[in-house]
């Protein structure tokens, strides 16, 4: 029987309800003992499991349409449980044996096997966020447009009878509930421990080096924390610091900018799913009784809209995985595996460790999936896929053409830069001859290439130099002074004597060809002097002759600095006396001569 | 001198130095230490001037020293004028000078050096004309296409057509004085993958030759020009028939008349 019940309705049953004005400015804060009774009280499973009765792990899935569509999905037997049309204007939330959502204007609980309603419950106000833990939904709201009520409440799961209510004149955040306790957020301040039961307060905990605005419980553990990091809620939780808690922080590139650890309680919109969904650290962590809190094998990843990224504790990319053509629209840490959901329905498992893809498959669900809730702790999915693509995750970010990801392209590069061979100096100069790349990405790839001092790569930087400026075969040299800059950082680097006979005799053809334009001419000239071990110069001591007394080029000063450097550092007795004889030549352009001086003057 | 020797490298010394001439007996002496100074001094006009004294001159010595000059290194405007000395008397080591200069990052030295080079038959000359033809500038692939004629260098006629095939008025103009009856005919067959215009410009100029022939290849010309549209081939063949006189009668100029009338006429192809 559907149960309908207005949250306003029983006002008089409030007193009753429990206890009245819990939330509170002064109340006593982060006592040790009461946060670990609370603690004692939750009923968790003795290993991670799914919270649903059954212990199987599912995924409940929102597809667009009108109306839109529950699906509940069985991820160990792969088949779709049961779907329903819905007016769906929420995440959903899980519960023992019924999940939770919002329907219109009235929150809705469904059987978790069948999908049918149970009961559902008119929302008045702003509904804040809700929850649900195995016998018990939460509902937390405001009332009031001047001064604001806040109500959280606890109801029967099977019946949708109002257990308890308690208001709050402070603002409060969505709820979580975890094994019948119910965390609620106060103030941004503060974290309520209520008997999920009874509507009493257990505990509270006052952030004091952190605000307190994301939430995220597992099977067994409770993290809570802000954009800045995370805190293991146990009982040293209740020094309120970081430094005395167990508290962990990923470090999140730059270019990761939008990425938090979980909801942000005090936000809304976040009740639904929205892109915030698709930008998240994906973490689970081991027990620890002192220190930091140490994240499971050490590595965390994430998730940030088509793309995840796995990190070592230093921060240190480790793997990538791209997601063909479509943005993942959810994604969970197991415990043991990263599940990620694509818009276009299909599920793929990561090694949390590795980014191997160990299985993927698509759901066949047909509608776009708008987002979804996994109740899947702790599970290990079957599929011993051991594909790591680390190297075309990374290439295909780099060139993805979504314009929204140029800062995420940024640090692939950068990630791909530092993977050794000639392969990835292939991709990266593909990089720079992609037209419709962004004028920033390319830079940071000129950069990386001069970073990354691979001397695998000095034939692959040499391929890229065959292509000269010519008039018949439309062509014109691609990323010459880049090129030439990756192979001046590779002096001092063991070279093979081919490789550099060969770069030599191609950087000579640019050095000589007159469409090359003086920034790159400079370049080029590094180049030679930084590899060619006396071998270039001779060729180089033609070219500053030839344009000593020249009105274009000989006036240029970083050609005056790169030429004289050349020839003065890198050359001999020969070398220096054709610089003195080239500093008094009256017609030698005078920057040039300043510059002889300044180098020789040692001499 | 440190600087010859890194500017011309080892096979300097390989080539044979220019031979005197029986002129120069006759030539007047020139007084080489002032003219030399003043080749490599800081007087641009002076320099100049010395550079094309130094080119009258028969005596190695005078070439010597334009070498040296560009070797050393020498500022556009001089470098230009000491190219074109050389050519006065034009010796085999003359080409390394020339083939660097060739690749100046000035386009007017570039043409100066690609200009000078059509005087020497040479491999390595030949080689950099029709490099010439592929430079980035038209001033640079226009001065080659020109030496290229000159030289008559025929490994630059592919690339000519190919710049024929872009509208080149330079290549149009080299390919005309280069044809003999057989190109004659190879340009004519390029119909069709050439603008209309530049085809009938280059098939005129080569029927304007005098000395092309003989009557049955300028007839062929003119067979080719009545294949192109009225606007192009009226004016060429006009002009053939404008310059052309009418005794003693050649055939080429009778078919060109009569295609002529007929278009005029309305009664053309």
């Amino acid at each position: 029987m559907i149960r309908s019940v207005r949250l306003l309705a029983l006002a008089c049953v409030l007193a009753a309800c429990g206890p009245k004005s819990m939330f509170r400015l002064t109340s006593e804060d982060n006592d040790r003992a009461a946060i670990s009774a609370a603690l004692a009280k939750r009923q968790l499973p003795e290993q991670p499991a799914p919270l649903n009765s059954a212990r199987q792990p599912r995924m409940f899935v929102v597809q667009a349409g009108s109306p839109k569509t529950i699906v509940a999905y069985d991820l160990n037997a792969g088949s779709v449980l049961w779907k329903v049309d819905a007016d769906v204007q929420s995440r959903v939330w899980v519960g023992g044996d019924f999940i939770l959502v919002l329907e219109g204007k009235q929150l809705v609980a469904r059987d978790q096997k069948s999908g049918t309603a149970r009961w559902k419950l008119g929302v008045q106000g702003e509904l804040v966020g809700a929850t649900a833990d195995r016998d018990h939904a939460y509902v937390t709201w405001r009332e009031g447009s001047g001064k604001s009520t806040w109500y959280i409440a606890g109801f029967d799961a099977s019946s949708g009878k109002e257990l308890w209510r308690a208001p709050s004149d402070g603002q409060l955040g969505a709820p979580v509930a975890h094994g019948g306790v119910v965390y609620s957020p106060f103030l941004a301040q503060w974290l309520y421990l209520v008997d999920g039961s009874t509507g009493a307060q257990l505990a509270r905990l006052r952030g004091i080096d952190e605000q307190i605005s994301m939430l995220r419980v597992t099977s067994r553990t409770a993290y809570f924390g802000s954009k800045q990091g995370v805190f293991a809620l146990d009982v040293r939780a209740a020094s309120g610091k970081r430094g005395d808690a167990t508290y962990g922080q990923a470090k999140i590139p730059p270019q990761l900018d939008r990425t938090s650890y979980g909801i942000d309680v005090y936000d809304h919109v976040q009740n639904a799913y929205t892109a915030a969904d698709r930008a998240r650290v994906l973490w689970s962590s081991v027990p620890s009784d002192a220190g930091p809190m140490k994240f499971t094998a050490d590595t965390y990843a994430v998730h940030y809209f088509r793309y995840m990224f796995g990190f070592d504790m230093a921060g240190e990319l480790v793997w990538a995985y791209s997601h063909p053509r479509v943005e993942l629209v959810a994604s969970e840490h197991t415990g043991t595996a990263i599940i990620g959901l694509s818009s276009n329905g299909e599920i793929i498992v990561l090694d949390p460790k590795t980014g191997a893809l160990r299985a993927s498959r698509n759901l066949g669900l047909g509608q776009q999936v708008i987002g979804a809730t996994f109740d899947a702790d702790g599970w290990q999915p079957r599929g011993d896929g051991t594909k790591v693509e680390t190297l075309a995750a990374l290439v295909s970010i780099a060139r993805d053409r979504d314009a929204r990801f140029d800062r995420v392209k940024e640090l692939a590069v950068a990630a791909l830069a530092k993977q050794p061979g000639g392969e990835v100096t292939k991709e990266l100069l593909a990089v720079l001859a992609d037209k419709r790349a962004p004028q920033k990405l390319k830079e940071t790839v000129v950069d990386m290439l001069a970073e990354r001092k691979d001397p695998a790569s000095l034939a692959v930087l040499t391929d890229q130099l065959a292509t000269r400026s010519d008039y018949l075969a439309k062509t014109e040299p691609e990323s010459l002074g880049a090129v030439a800059k990756a192979i001046a950082s590779l002096a001092g680097s063991k070279l093979d004597g081919k490789d550099v006979a060969a770069a030599l005799v191609a950087l000579q053809g640019h050095l000589d060809d007159a469409a090359t334009q003086t920034p790159d001419l400079v370049m080029v000239i590094r180049a030679m002097a930084a590899i060619g071990g006396g071998a270039e110069r001779p060729v180089l001591a033609s070219h500053l002759l030839l344009y000593h007394a020249d009105d274009d080029v000989g006036t240029d000063a970083a050609w005056q600095t790169a030429i004289v450097t050349a020839l003065s550092v890198h050359g001999g007795p020969g070398e220096h006396a054709l610089l003195r004889q080239v500093a008094a030549d009256p017609r030698t352009k005078q920057g040039l001569t300043a510059a002889i001086k300044d180098a020789l003057v040692n001499d | 001198m440190v600087g010859l020797a890194f500017a011309l490298g080892g096979p300097v010394g390989a080539q044979p130095a220019p031979k005197k001439d029986k002129k120069a007996a006759k030539a007047p002496k020139v007084d080489l230490g002032p003219t030399v100074a003043a080749l490599n001094g800081v007087d641009l006009e002076a320099a100049v001037k010395a550079a094309e004294t130094l080119g009258a001159s028969t005596e190695p010595a005078a070439h010597d020293a334009l070498l040296d000059g560009l070797a050393m290194g020498l500022p556009g405007t001089v470098a230009i004028s000491a190219m074109m000395a050389l050519t006065q008397h034009p010796a085999p080591p003359d080409v390394a000078a020339l083939r660097r200069y060739a690749g100046h990052h000035n386009p007017t030295v570039r043409s100066a050096a690609l200009s000078a080079l059509a005087l020497y038959p040479d491999p390595i000359a030949r080689k950099t004309l029709i490099a010439g033809l592929h430079d980035m500038a038209g001033a640079v692939r226009a001065a080659a296409a020109s030496a290229a004629a000159k030289g008559r260098v025929r490994e630059s006629i592919d690339p000519l057509f190919e710049l024929l095939a872009r509208g080149e008025d330079s290549a149009s103009k080299a390919l005309a004085a280069m044809a003999d009856a057989d190109l004659a005919r190879k340009i004519g067959d390029r119909l069709g993958q050439v603008p209309d215009a530049i085809l009938a410009q280059t098939l005129g100029l080569v029927l304007k030759r005098a000395d092309f022939g003989p009557d049955t290849a300028r007839v062929e010309l003119v067979r080719a020009i009545g294949k192109l549209p009225d606007a192009q081939a009226i004016g060429v063949l006009t002009d053939y028939v404008d310059a052309t006189p009418a005794n003693p009668p050649r055939q080429s100029r009778e078919e060109a008349k009569k295609m002529v009338e007929a278009r005029m006429s309305g009664g053309g192809k």
